[in-house]
């Protein structure tokens, strides 16, 4: 069989092995960098669409954190005033109650004093004219004598008037 | 007894009547040429078959690997990811070196054994080195290069340009050519010794012994790993060094 000379450039060979590289460059290209290249940037895609969305979800949470915590201290801010109110409130309605009380009890003394009074006038008119009669019954009958009556009781009541008055 | 070393066997001749090319002929190297695509690209469809996003398979792992390392390769060679298109190129010089250095293994004649081969590489890399350059400052600034420091080194300059794929070439030629002839005369000096050693041996059974190479059994695996494994290995990763530091060079200067 013929051979080619150990050292040296056949041309055509040389031109085949040309075509050879840029095949094999092809072929390299189509069947591992460009497979793996896609699934290489899908994967760095997925993962910087994961850490976008793990970075969202964390400031949502914190957004929704900080919503709660406002939210919370104004509720208990809330609470407080209600609880001051209800105690203003109250207080107010205590102090009206006493006031009303003590109202109540100083108008029922001023009516009892009032019916006091009354009572110890009408005694005292009372025992005036019995005491009126009381002393015309002793005069006549001391007398004897038949006196006009009513002159009598007008002196009479003067006198008692005046005792009533000095007393 | 006869050692020949002989360069690559043409199976078939293709005649043309094109004057300067001549008749086209079909050698060993264009034949194990192509028996090396085929190895690289059905080694490839296999590891990238059926490719995941995640929870990959080891033939995944290890083609993102070799990715990952072309592009570690070319990135950190150059230092910057200006290059990433030659990434494909040095990948596919390199594995297409390696599988023929290596290919001689199984008793082919490896292709990078013919200087035709590696002048090609050599070829596309100076092409790709002038571009870059011209393309780095413009063809006056490319052909002014030529005459710095001072005008008279111009022709040396010049030589010095030729020389970059004449060296290149030449040298992974050569180490090749070294491995090959080493084998074959490693081959033939065992076969010898073998049946020097075994025709010790009396009557027939010594005569019939002396006619198998039994010493050519084990030890020229283990020279192998030297001249072939190693060279085949180390000029490799030399070619595509060499290719992707003079690309970048020429785009800086």
């Amino acid at each position: 069989m013929d051979t080619q000379g150990l050292v040296g450039i056949v041309p055509w060979t040389f031109i085949a092995q040309l075509c050879n590289l840029f095949i094999q460059l092809w072929l390299i290209k189509k069947f591992l960098f460009k497979p793996v290249n896609d699934i290489l940037e899908k994967r760095q895609k997925m993962t910087e669409a994961e850490l976008k969305g793990a970075r969202e979800a964390k400031e949502k949470a914190e957004t929704m954190k900080k919503e709660y915590e406002t939210s919370l201290s104004s509720a208990q801010a809330q609470a407080a005033e209600i609880v001051a109110t209800a105690q203003k409130e109250a207080q107010g309605k205590a102090d009206n109650i006493v006031k009303e009380a003590k109202e109540q009890a100083a108008q029922l003394t001023a009516r009892a004093e009032a019916d006091i009074a009354q009572e110890k006038k009408k005694a005292i008119n009372e025992a005036k004219d019995t005491i009126g009669g009381l002393a015309m019954d002793i005069a006549g009958k001391v007398v004897e004598k038949e006196i006009n009556e009513n002159d009598h009781r007008k002196l009479i009541d003067e006198f008692i008037n005046n005792v009533g008055e000095a007393s | 007894m006869n050692f020949e070393i002989t360069g690559s066997k043409i199976f078939y001749t293709i005649h043309t009547p094109i004057p300067v090319l001549g008749d086209f002929q079909i050698t060993e190297t264009l034949i194990v040429s192509w028996i090396v695509m085929v190895i690289i690209t059905l080694l490839c469809i296999f590891l990238t078959r059926n490719l995941q996003v995640e929870n990959i398979s080891k033939r995944q792992a290890i083609a993102e690997m070799l990715v990952e390392t072309a592009n570690n390769f070319v990135r950190g060679n150059t230092g910057s990811t200006k290059f990433d298109k030659l990434i494909p190129l040095v990948a596919t010089i390199f594995t297409t070196s390696v599988v023929s250095n290596l290919i001689c293994l199984v008793g082919l004649r490896s292709p990078t054994a013919d200087l035709a081969t590696e002048a090609a590489w050599a070829v596309v890399v100076f092409v790709i080195i002038t571009a870059t350059k011209i393309k780095a400052g413009g063809i006056g600034g490319y052909l002014k290069g030529f005459t710095q420091p001072i005008p008279v080194l111009t022709p040396f300059n010049i030589l010095s340009e030729f020389a970059t794929p004449v060296s290149m070439a030449c040298r992974h030629f050569g180490n090749i050519l070294s491995g090959v002839v080493i084998d074959g005369l490693i081959y033939a000096a065992l076969a010898l010794a073998s049946s020097a050693i075994l025709g010790l041996i009396p009557g027939t059974v010594g005569a019939v012994l002396s006619q198998i190479p039994i010493l050519s059994v084990g030890i020229p695996a283990v020279l192998g790993v030297y001249f072939d494994w190693f060279t085949g290995v180390m000029q490799a990763f030399i070619f595509s060094m060499l290719t992707i530091m003079y690309i970048a060079n020429a785009a800086e200067g």
